[in-house]
């Protein structure tokens, strides 16, 4: 059965919710990429966000009426079970840090073109991602999603308004406390290895 | 601008590339140094945290999530589906079974008035048996002794038959009733309920069916009613 790209997601659920595989797939090829970006960089585990979408979509397959078209696109309601599902899984493992880089398949990414910087530039490079990439991890949540909205995803003060459910004023805020934060764990981080060093 | 508007306004820009309305953030960086360092730090941290944000942004769901998904979707409205005609089947069967239910009971009904009718039927038939169907059809003055058709109660009245003049003109012959007995025969007024006329074959208004009326039978010396009269009141 055909598609029209136009669709909106609205009428691609109501089409879902009568048992229209297709539509199902669309509206899913719509929205997982954003959802497992989401929750790939808040918990840092490639496995994590594989459930995490997974339940997302599964919560459209069984209760699409939870869906409700007047609060909000789409979009933010799966971003919000998305958070809900990141949130318990945080609880769960809240120490553990580990940013799996791995592509669709599961395979491990060469993320470094091939070009002519030398072994010694890859390596600070790779060093220092690791420590952003850390200290994004180690924010305390209401904190870390909106980094992840705001900078990472580049969604706007109002798009993460809507998703986080709060007012602009209150996402402007956490992102300038957030980033105060990050700069604050990144110091602490560049002078770790140097502290190490000195007491050898 | 002072530092605090800066940092409100101008710490999270590209002031570099911005427009005129940045002049006096960019203004107050020339003049700040603290400013200036902590615009550079968040100007660092902006660009790692694109970096970052680049190193996975073409990341999507495995695709064996999707098959997941795909087989709970169909498993999920299979499920519906059958539920859908479990209930329908259920609520089908049930509404048979009312229907038959009531059509049992119409019929139960029907049958049972009949058999009303017809337990009616042999009470006031047999009477004229255990008279001589020439005394039951003699005229008796009500006063005299002998007269067997005297009624004395009004539930005797109902149960023993009555003798009507015979003046067989307005009889309706009954089915099956063979016309050349009519000369032995014996004209018997009976009290009956309206419906059990219909087990002589005649149409019976349900609404009316448990009226009592007066009918005259002719009755054959074999016992058998042969036609019917009803009188004036009792046919309206």
């Amino acid at each position: 059965m055909h598609i029209a790209a136009q669709e909106t997601d609205d009428v691609l659920l109501k089409r879902s919710a009568k048992g229209d595989e297709d539509a199902f797939t669309q509206l899913y090829w719509r929205n997982q990429a954003q959802i497992y970006r989401f929750a790939l960089r808040m918990t840092g585990r490639a496995w994590a966000a594989e459930e995490i979408v997974q339940d997302v979509f599964m919560t459209l397959v069984r209760e699409p009426k939870k869906y409700d078209a007047a609060r909000g696109p789409l979009g933010a309601f799966l971003y919000g079970i998305a958070r809900n599902r990141v949130m318990k899984h945080l609880e769960r493992q809240p120490r553990e840090f580990s940013f799996e880089q791995k592509n669709a398949e599961g395979d491990a990414k060469a993320i470094e073109a091939a070009d002519n910087h030398t072994p010694a530039h890859w390596a600070e490079v790779r060093e220092r991602r690791e420590r952003v990439r850390s200290a994004v991890l180690s924010l305390p949540p209401e904190f870390r999603e909106t980094v992840v909205l705001c900078e990472l995803e580049e969604m706007s003060y109002e798009e993460a308004a809507q998703v986080l459910e709060c007012p602009i004023g209150t996402v402007r805020s956490r992102l300038h406390r957030g980033r105060a934060l990050l700069l604050a764990k990144l110091e602490i981080l560049r002078e770790a290895p140097k502290r190490a060093n000195a007491s050898r | 601008m002072n530092c605090e508007e800066f940092a409100n306004a101008g710490l999270d820009r590209n002031l570099e590339a911005g427009g005129p309305e940045f002049a006096a953030a960019r203004e107050h960086l020339r003049a700040c140094p603290d400013c200036a360092a902590l615009y550079e730090t968040s100007r660092v941290l902006r660009a790692d945290l694109r970096e970052l944000g680049q190193e996975t942004c073409e990341a999507s769901a495995p695709s064996r999530i999707e098959m997941r998904l795909r087989q709970e979707f169909r498993t999920q409205h299979k499920t519906l589906r059958t539920h859908r005609v479990t209930w329908l089947a259920g609520w089908s069967l049930a509404a048979a079974s009312i229907i038959a239910g009531a059509v049992v009971w119409v019929n139960w009904n029907r049958e049972n008035t009949v058999e009303v009718a017809n337990r009616m039927g042999p009470t006031v038939q047999t009477a004229p048996r255990s008279n001589s169907p020439r005394e039951a059809t003699t005229e008796k003055p009500p006063g005299s002794p002998a007269s067997p058709a005297r009624p004395q109660t009004p539930r005797k009245e109902r149960t023993q038959p009555l003798v009507a003049s015979k003046t067989s003109d307005e009889f309706t012959p009954l089915p099956g009733s063979v016309p050349g007995f009519l000369d032995d025969s014996t004209i018997v007024r009976v009290q009956l309920q309206r419906g059990a006329l219909g087990a002589f074959g005649l149409p019976v208004s349900e609404e009316r069916a448990s009226d009592w009326i007066q009918v005259d039978l002719l009755v054959a010396a074999d016992g058998q009613p042969q036609a019917l009269r009803l009188p004036q009141s009792a046919s309206n």
